[in-house]
């Protein structure tokens, strides 16, 4: 068995060399998409912290001041329930103090200085309002007659804070989406190619294995080893450029002003490293089955 | 050993390269296959070890009908064969040693197992201390023995042989027909297809002649005519 093994590594480290510019051609190609892929991740996550106070079709926020009486809450909530035509009552939700403070954690996680000054007493609750009304100057009408109110510290509309946003986000996730599928199909088939110049550059050693009784499988998996780290390799460069590319956009954001809501903008560490991992899985996968289409397709009994 | 019942061969629609042809070869038997180019000497042998499959009949090796074999079961009938080629097919880059135990090596075979085995067979075809010489430091004919160590080296129970004399001259043919001779006295089946006169004829075995894919003769201690 170890003999084995040891066969096969070897046979893949020779093949790589044997082939090492086509190799890197692959290599290359694997990471510049698989760091694509990672991006469309990562800028993804951004645009979701950014939205996060707005997700499930919320189009109106009423922030409530912290020292607010139990009187003036319960009018708040009333009065809000009491407007089915422009509110969905169904769908009001309230975010109490604890809550909304997990939520802040998100939206100002590139913003330290901000987040420290909020704590769990001194945070707004919030109302989350879903307008049933598709005409959005009676929300604002609304929106209008509740900055009044006792007890509320503010109102705000999606309409007016994520509009430009959303319509960004949706465009770069479609376009980077698209453009790492594609570099991902001609990494396969550059893997795939490597894999098949390999094969032929064998084709001799390989006609006397089949010959003495060599299976199947232990004249393949050299080679599908060899096309599976190809797209591991191109996964760990990947995966280094969006290290790299992290760390240039976090302190980026860090020097834009608190408050202009860029600092939502930052991906925490721990969202990064599980991104990397699905990269080396994808890469793997990739290259696999790259060079596990080539093998069974031209090592033909 | 081998037992062939109406095999027929296509390649493309023309001319069939095989037509029904039977024969049963015995084990520890030495046939010869002769006749001119394409008379279908080879794909008789590459039905043997099924590098061919044919359009009708049935190739039996062994007592199992090859035919019906798994693909997955190829490779393990193929270890109870050996190969000897015009051309050697030995590997440029490997020694004597390495292109023999390649053979081995690539069945699973623990590397002692190896060790051993390798210098013996070497040995038995007249080898021992070129082991670490490369092909192209070689004669012909020493190359053929390389060659035939490696299809014996796993002790074969039959020996497929395609033309092993045909790029060598007459007196080191002479030498790799003595050397297929003291394999098949250990027991192994030998099936040699030749179209080399002298060789036949010298040796005195069973003659199996085809012409233009059909058998046309099949006699005991023949000669070739």
């Amino acid at each position: 068995m170890i003999q084995r093994v040891s066969y096969a590594l070897r046979e893949t480290y020779a093949s790589f060399r044997r082939n090492v510019t086509l190799s890197m051609a692959a290599v290359i190609t694997s990471a510049v998409s698989l760091l694509l892929v990672g991006t469309t991740f990562l800028i993804q996550r951004a645009f979701d912290n950014l939205l996060v106070q707005w997700r499930g079709d919320v189009g109106m926020i009423v922030f409530v001041r912290p020292d607010v009486t139990p009187e003036a809450l319960e009018f708040i909530q009333q009065n809000l329930k009491s407007q089915p035509n422009v509110v969905d009552v169904n769908k009001l939700d309230y975010l109490d103090k604890a809550a909304s403070f997990e939520e802040a954690k998100r939206v100002f996680i590139g913003d330290p200085t901000t987040l420290s000054l909020l704590s769990i007493d001194t945070i707004p609750s919030q109302f989350k309002v879903v307008p049933i009304t598709t005409d959005p100057e009676l929300v604002r009408s609304l929106a209008d007659q509740y900055r009044t109110l006792p007890g509320v510290a503010g109102v705000s509309l999606a309409e007016d804070e994520f509009d430009v946003i959303s319509t960004l986000s949706g465009f770069v996730r479609t376009v980077t989406i698209g453009m790492s599928l594609v570099l991902l199909a001609v990494a396969v088939v550059l893997i795939w190619n490597t894999i098949r110049t390999a094969i032929f550059a064998r084709r001799r050693e390989i006609e006397v294995m089949k010959l003495v009784g060599a299976t199947d499988w232990f004249i393949r998996v050299p080679f599908i080893l060899e096309g599976l780290i190809q797209g591991l390799m191109g996964a760990v460069v990947s995966c280094g450029g969006l290290w790299a590319l992290n760390q240039a956009w976090t302190s980026g954001v860090a020097g834009f002003k608190p408050g202009t809501g860029v600092s939502a903008l930052v991906v925490p560490g721990s969202y990064v490293s599980g991104v990397m991992i699905a990269l080396l899985v994808i890469g793997a996968v990739a290259g696999g089955v790259g060079s596990g289409v080539a093998s069974s397709k031209f090592l033909d009994v | 050993m081998i037992r062939l019942e109406n095999v027929s061969k296509m390649y493309g629609s023309d001319q069939p390269a095989v037509r029904d042809a039977s024969f049963d070869v015995p084990k520890g038997e030495f046939v010869f296959l002769v006749g001119p180019s394409g008379s279908g000497k080879s794909t008789l042998l590459r039905l043997m070890n099924r590098q061919e499959r044919p359009e009708r009949g049935n190739v039996w090796v062994a007592g199992r009908n090859i035919n019906e074999m798994a693909n997955s079961q190829i490779p393990f009938l193929r270890r109870t064969m050996g190969n000897v080629f015009q051309d050697y097919k030995l590997l440029p880059n490997k020694t004597v040693f390495e292109n023999v135990a390649f053979a081995l090596e690539v069945i699973g075979k623990p590397k002692h197992v190896i060790a051993q085995q390798v210098p013996q067979v070497l040995d038995l075809v007249g080898l021992a201390g070129k082991e670490d010489r490369f092909p192209h430091q070689l004669s012909g004919g020493e190359q053929q023995r390389v060659s035939i160590a490696r299809a014996f080296v796993n002790r074969p129970l039959i020996l497929l042989a395609d033309e092993p004399t045909g790029n060598l001259d007459p007196a080191t043919g002479e030498g790799i027909m003595a050397l297929l001779d003291a394999i098949n006295r250990t027991g192994t089946t030998i099936v040699m297809a030749t179209h080399d006169h002298r060789v036949v004829n010298a040796m005195r075995r069973r003659v199996i002649q085809l012409d233009r894919g059909v058998i046309v003769r099949d006699q005991e201690r023949g000669v070739y005519e």
